[in-house]
């Protein structure tokens, strides 16, 4: 079945049609909101939390052509909602004892876990915006156009975040080679 | 390659390689099914309320006539065929049950109606425990339907009687009601012993939502060249028990061959829908209004026609055949002459002709000259030797001599024009 006509049973309130939208393109949801949550449990709360809004929100959607930008903007707005709730409650040392125990748990994949956690402390060393754009641009590896479509900014915005940031990081760790 | 862009390469492909866990379709589901089911909200809560009010004076008000939905009109299968039939048994009627003494023991009752776009069909029945095989004409004579806007006019009935005589199941037809209406009360009038004439009247709830929609409803506006004029198609009304072509004809010997109009044929996918009937009116504005009824369309359809099979059409014979002779042709038909007579007061000559042909322009011819047909009499369709079913008349002239020949000037028939006319279908 087409997407428009999904779109427009979804705008009717039918529930598997929109069901249907989303698991068509369940590991495009899942990568975005992983890429911004960084762990699988987050990243299913925030789709969670996404479809709720898609659900009750499809029918100010204008143009049916483009659920697909404007649902993963709601995804992106909802994982933002979560990472500033988390931030509220969760004590640093505690996401750190959480880690460890993900480590031990993992075993085998050490090295890349460790490498992971390195790269998200390394982006929250930025501003918020600065590291989102750049989560988008090399690890979503969107384009200019989209990043500024979900974050609802200018392209230029995007760019000089991306700018700013990269320069940033560079300046900071770009130095230290790891092989 | 920096170090900071490896770090962001290498996740981006730990990211690229990552599929949707297991779960996923569960949870979106069960967070989807937690949410309440959406009301659509209206833009104003001024809007909400009219709306609710007005929904709640319509439903109020139409309460009774909501109770009649989905039911069919029982027991009236003998009188009900076809198309009426299928749409019956698809819960297209309304069932109504409504009786009235028409006196005399009589019971009329009303079962239900069926409406569309082109007509109104009230399924009805008399019963009388002591028969009524000759009354009911005296007791029942259906004349019109009114409600509000409506003054629909009765156009034809049909009935059959039970084997003991006490019951007559019927259907009568009526111009449709306007969809304002929401009571029709039938007139109908009674003779009385005496021959008098009383009115009587029974009211029964109608549901014009529950009318049939109209499926095509297109305007033509084509135009049919005949011999003596012209036939112009305005429109096409298909509505689920009839199609309804109505135009305007032009023609000058229209009325000279007896239902011209059923020449006409309408055809759906290839197939010719078999005619219901036909009338026409005289207009205001010169010429005749017509419309020619036909079964109602099938479900799909493709393509659609209207052919002029035949049609009234003039043939100029100018022939003068000796009145000895007992057959003969004029313009591919045949003429027979089956008697000449002259009596003090006038020559009678008895013709027969096929039933469509009407001749014109006749005269006789005699030493003494001509002599212009004075009138025709004694019309019959009679079966001749070789079994044809023909038209007999007699022709009556005013002149006492005998005359030796006939002249006909020319002929009135059923020509064959198969024109086609294709009606748009969407």
């Amino acid at each position: 079945m087409n997407v428009l006509r999904l779109v427009k049973k979804a705008k009717r309130g039918n529930k598997e049609a929109l069901l249907q939208l989303i698991m068509d393109q369940r590991d495009d949801y899942y990568r975005l909101a992983y890429t911004y949550m960084g762990n699988q449990h987050d990243a299913m709360d925030a789709i969670e939390e996404m479809i709720v809004r898609l659900y009750e929100n499809i029918h100010q959607l204008q143009k049916d052509t483009s659920f697909y930008s404007w649902s993963k903007t709601i995804l992106v707005n909802s994982c933002r909602t979560l990472l500033r709730k988390r931030n509220k409650v969760v004590l640093m040392d505690e996401l750190d004892h959480a880690l460890v125990k993900e480590q031990h748990n993992d075993g085998n994949p050490f090295l890349q876990r460790e490498q992971q956690i390195d790269i998200y402390q390394i982006l929250s060393t930025l501003n918020e915006q600065q590291a989102e754009a750049i989560k988008l641009k090399y690890l979503r590896d969107l384009d200019y156009q989209s990043i500024a479509e979900i974050t609802n900014v200018s392209v230029g915005t995007v760019k000089s975040r991306i700018f700013q940031g990269m320069k940033k990081l560079q300046s900071q760790f770009g130095g230290f080679q790891n092989d | 390659m920096t170090n900071i862009d490896k770090r962001l390469q290498k996740e981006q492909n730990h990211i690229e390689n990552m599929q949707a866990p297991a779960d996923f379709e569960d949870r979106v589901r069960k967070a989807l099914d937690s949410t309440n089911t959406r009301k659509r909200r209206l833009p104003h809560k001024g809007f909400a309320i009219a709306v609710s009010l007005v929904l709640f004076m319509f439903i109020g008000y139409h309460f009774n006539t909501f109770a009649f939905y989905g039911k069919q009109i029982l027991g009236l299968d003998e009188v009900m065929s076809g198309t009426l039939k299928d749409l019956n048994e698809a819960g297209e009627g309304q069932s109504i049950e409504k009786s009235v003494n028409l006196g005399n023991n009589t019971k009329l009752t009303i079962h239900g109606l069926m409406a569309d776009e082109n007509r109104m069909i009230v399924y009805y029945s008399l019963f009388n425990p002591n028969g009524i095989e000759d009354e009911y004409h005296n007791l029942f004579n259906p004349q019109k339907l009114t409600g509000f806007l409506t003054n629909a006019m009765f156009s034809s009935s049909q009935g059959l009687l039970n084997e003991d005589g006490t019951e007559l199941k019927g259907m009568m037809d009526f111009e449709p009601p306007s969809p304002f209406s929401k009571e029709l009360t039938l007139h109908y009038y009674q003779y009385s012993e005496h021959n008098e004439m009383r009115k009587g009247e029974i009211t029964f709830p109608y549901n014009p939502a529950k009318a049939m929609q109209t499926e095509i409803k297109q305007s033509i506006k084509q135009t049919v060249k005949v011999d003596k004029g012209k036939i112009k198609f305005d429109s096409l009304v298909a509505s689920p028990t009839l199609t309804v072509v109505k135009g305007k004809v032009n023609v000058d010997n229209f009325d000279r061959v007896n239902l011209a109009l059923h020449g006409i044929e309408l055809v759906a996918n290839g197939e010719s829908i078999p005619i219901m009937g036909s009338g026409n009116t005289t207009s205001l504005f010169g010429g005749r209004e017509f419309e020619v009824r036909f079964d109602a369309l099938p479900e799909h359809v493709d393509t659609l026609s209207i052919v002029v099979k035949e049609f009234v059409g003039y043939e100029k014979i100018n022939q003068s055949i000796p009145l000895d002779s007992t057959e003969t042709t004029i313009g591919n038909h045949d003429l027979l002459i089956k008697n000449v007579s002259a009596s003090q007061e006038q020559v009678e000559v008895r013709i027969a002709t096929e039933e469509d042909v009407m001749l014109d322009d006749v005269s006789i011819e005699s030493s003494e000259g001509k002599v212009a047909l004075e009138t025709t009499t004694n019309q019959v369709d009679s079966k001749q030797k070789d079994g044809r079913i023909m038209k007999e008349r007699t022709l009556i002239f005013k002149t006492q001599t005998k005359p030796e020949t006939i002249h006909i000037g020319g002929m009135h028939y059923m020509k064959q024009y198969n024109k086609s006319i294709e009606v748009p279908v969407d």
